[in-house]
């Protein structure tokens, strides 16, 4: 059984992905269990990367459904394509069916648009990863919608009928935390929480990211970074600011960390104005040493 | 290794272990649970806890309150004990009824606050529309006053950003869109669906914005340690509850009151003596134990379109735990939760009192409240997303 869990981290790591034992254990567990798995943490953390190497690991499709406020039904599952049904009835002025007729034509799956959810539950073959993404982005309507078409993996479409998954997709949802999720929608998730990564997987996802990176600079950097972390800035920098800060120091062909460095690329680390005059403030008075300090 | 029936049995102890502890954990949870427990390895005591973590954790705040659990639970299945019934007694968390000393020492505090209250009525200018009073210049020199020191006279300049505050409040419009007459964006289907016989389409259908309704829940402590705040507060709450309909305020020390009714009404000078009604004024606190109050008994005044606003400094006499669980639930069902603390403005002001420590992550927005320069900071926050 441990084997199985092994294989899910070796596997996620083949497809790029530093994991950890918690990662491997939710997607081990969402893949047994057949449970959609809610991913929670800050902006940057690898929440939808989860989803990515899963499809990939799995050799399967991902669907993926970006969330945002004001996004409904029609947008997520499917939609009728009115420009197509129009011109199709102009054509139809003249022949002799009648409106029974007419209209069983125009709502017939040849005009049927389908959105990332129709797509995933009527998708033959292996079962796809189905990514709904910040789902916090969305309003609670949509999220009552969705629990329905989680609990049953079946959709009714009035003119056609119901379509119901012949294997139900692996499904992941991401949230920001933006706004807080129902208890009902989390009651059908398993749940993880991926924090910022610590000191050690933080230096493995560098060094496997970006190519040329030399060991002491992804180790300074990662300490820059844990330490830049505690401090209580407006946007907390997750990995994508590391790696984005990585890339660009390995194209200076930096090896190390220096004043003068930090302060021309600091850019890459924060992006909020407020939070950038605060890290210069920290770093004009304790100096680069305090960051890097807890020798690595 | 134990047999899944002795794990059913388990799981059922330990799920009563994380209901006491204040984790929704339902029957269908603990049923994935033993399945979860069915595909790792049992004696592996960290493959163990991430699979029941994965299972029966649904919010990144429940992980304390489940490792404590947890923690119990294995020690207990490694000791192999005397059954789970002890094991759950054990840590079932102790609902401390003790009643604060009452008597002659609150009697005495309680007209001392009534005397506060009302020499500060004195001093106020005038009586009638503080909401409307129009506002003076030395806005800057205003915006980092401290409310500690505030002169009464320019509470006006409190209430106009109240005013504010409230409208902003009052604005907010949805992205989702209903069905109108006229006016809006066309809504294709609708007309699509309307004109379905005619072949083309003649009449357009449209569909507009819909007002998203939030409200507002404000929980404000007027205990002694709060003295010095109250009166900005008391003009922050009448200004809010008056302005902005939705609103339903309630004041806590020792026990919860609500005093939504006391400070509607378009006299700010009669809402204020109405208020020295409330008899916990300059008590001790027990924010856990109002919160628990407030939750039992008016917790259907939450849901996820209400923005819970908390104004204390957290000097909390009663347990930590019981803050920790009330705060748990009541962040479960608001769609925010804002701590307002006038102590935050103090730059050397450490949140470390163990009731502060205890709610803080728990909070969604954890802000000062001293000054002009925090309320309007705090116009920011008051949104539900």
């Amino acid at each position: 059984m441990r084997a199985e869990i092994k294989k899910i981290e070796e596997m996620m790591e083949a497809a790029e992905y530093v994991t950890d034992p918690a990662i491997a254990m939710s997607v081990h567990l969402a893949m047994t269990l057949k449970k959609p798995l809610l991913i929670e943490g800050h902006a940057g953390v690898g929440k939808t990367e989860v989803a990515k190497v899963m499809a990939k690991m799995l050799e399967t499709n991902l669907i993926r459904l970006q969330c945002y406020e004001g996004l409904d039904a029609a947008q997520a599952l499917y939609e009728w394509n009115y420009p197509k049904q129009l011109l199709h009835i102009k054509l139809e002025e003249s022949t002799s069916h009648s409106l029974t007729e007419k209209e069983a034509a125009i709502f017939s799956p040849p005009f049927l648009i389908k959105r990332p959810l129709l797509q995933a539950i009527s998708e033959t073959g292996t079962p796809p990863v189905l990514l709904i993404d910040e789902i916090d982005r969305a309003d609670e309507e949509f999220e009552a919608f969705l629990l329905e078409v989680l609990s049953e993996f079946q959709v009714t479409i009035p003119e056609i009928g119901t379509i119901k998954a012949t294997q139900p997709p692996y499904v992941i949802l991401t949230s920001n935390r933006i706004r807080e999720l129902s208890d009902a929608l989390r009651r059908r998730c398993l749940y993880l929480w991926i924090d910022f990564p610590g000191f050690e997987k933080e230096v493995r996802i560098v060094t496997r990211k970006v190519p040329g990176v030399n060991e002491r600079l992804a180790r300074e950097i990662s300490r820059f970074m844990e330490t830049v972390r505690t401090i209580r800035l407006a946007k907390v920098p997750g990995v994508a600011e590391t790696l984005d800060w990585a890339q660009a120091l390995t194209s200076l062909h930096a090896d190390h960390l220096d004043e003068e460095l930090v302060a021309e690329t600091l850019g890459c680390v924060v992006k909020d104005a407020e939070d950038v005059k605060r890290l210069k403030r920290e770093l004009a008075t304790g100096g680069i040493a305090r960051f890097v300090a807890a020798q690595s | 290794m134990a047999v899944p029936r002795d794990l059913m049995r388990a799981m059922l102890g330990f799920g009563a272990m994380l209901r006491a502890s204040g984790l929704p954990v339902t029957t269908g949870a603990l049923m994935d649970a033993v399945r979860a427990l069915e595909v790792v390895d049992l004696m592996d005591r960290a493959q163990v806890y991430l699979a029941l973590r994965t299972v029966l954790v649904s919010r990144m705040e429940e992980q304390p309150a489940f490792d404590r659990c947890f923690e119990a639970f294995w020690k207990f299945q490694a000791d192999d004990g005397q059954g789970l019934d002890g094991l759950v007694a054990a840590v079932q968390p102790r609902g401390s009824e003790e009643e604060p000393p009452t008597g002659g020492l609150e009697g005495a505090q309680q007209k001392q606050a009534q005397i506060a209250l009302e020499d500060w009525d004195e001093g106020e200018a005038q009586e009638g529309e503080p909401l409307e009073v129009p506002g003076q210049s030395d806005r800057e020199v205003l915006m980092e006053h401290d409310f500690s020191t505030f002169p009464a006279e320019q509470l006006e300049e409190v209430a106009r950003l109240t005013v504010q505050i409230a409208k902003r409040l009052a604005r907010r419009v949805s992205r989702r869109r209903k069905p109108t007459r006229r006016g809006g964006v066309v809504d294709l289907r609708r007309s699509m669906r309307a004109n379905l016989t005619r072949g083309e389409i003649i009449e357009l259908r449209r569909r507009s914005r819909r007002r998203r309704k939030v409200r507002l829940v404000l929980l404000c402590d007027v205990s002694g340690s709060m003295d010095l705040y109250s009166r900005f507060l008391l003009q922050f709450l009448y200004a809010l509850q008056n302005v902005f309909g939705r609103v339903e305020t309630f004041t806590f020390a020792t026990r919860l009151t609500r005093v939504s009714d006391l400070l509607r009404g378009p006299s700010y000078k009669s809402a204020l003596r109405r208020l020295t009604e409330v008899r916990d004024w300059s008590g001790g606190t027990r924010i856990g134990d109002s919160l628990r109050e407030f939750n039992q008994t008016w917790g259907h005044l939450v849901d996820r379109r209400t923005i819970v606003l908390l104004l204390s400094d957290g000097w909390d006499t009663g347990e930590p735990e019981v803050l920790a669980q009330e705060m748990l639930s009541l962040k479960r069902r608001a769609g925010r939760l804002i701590w307002l603390n006038p102590l935050l403005g103090n730059p050397s002001y450490e949140p470390l009192t163990r009731g502060m420590a205890a709610a803080l992550p728990l909070v969604d927005h954890f802000a000062a409240a001293h000054n002009l320069a925090s309320l309007r900071e705090l116009a920011g926050h008051l949104t539900i997303r």
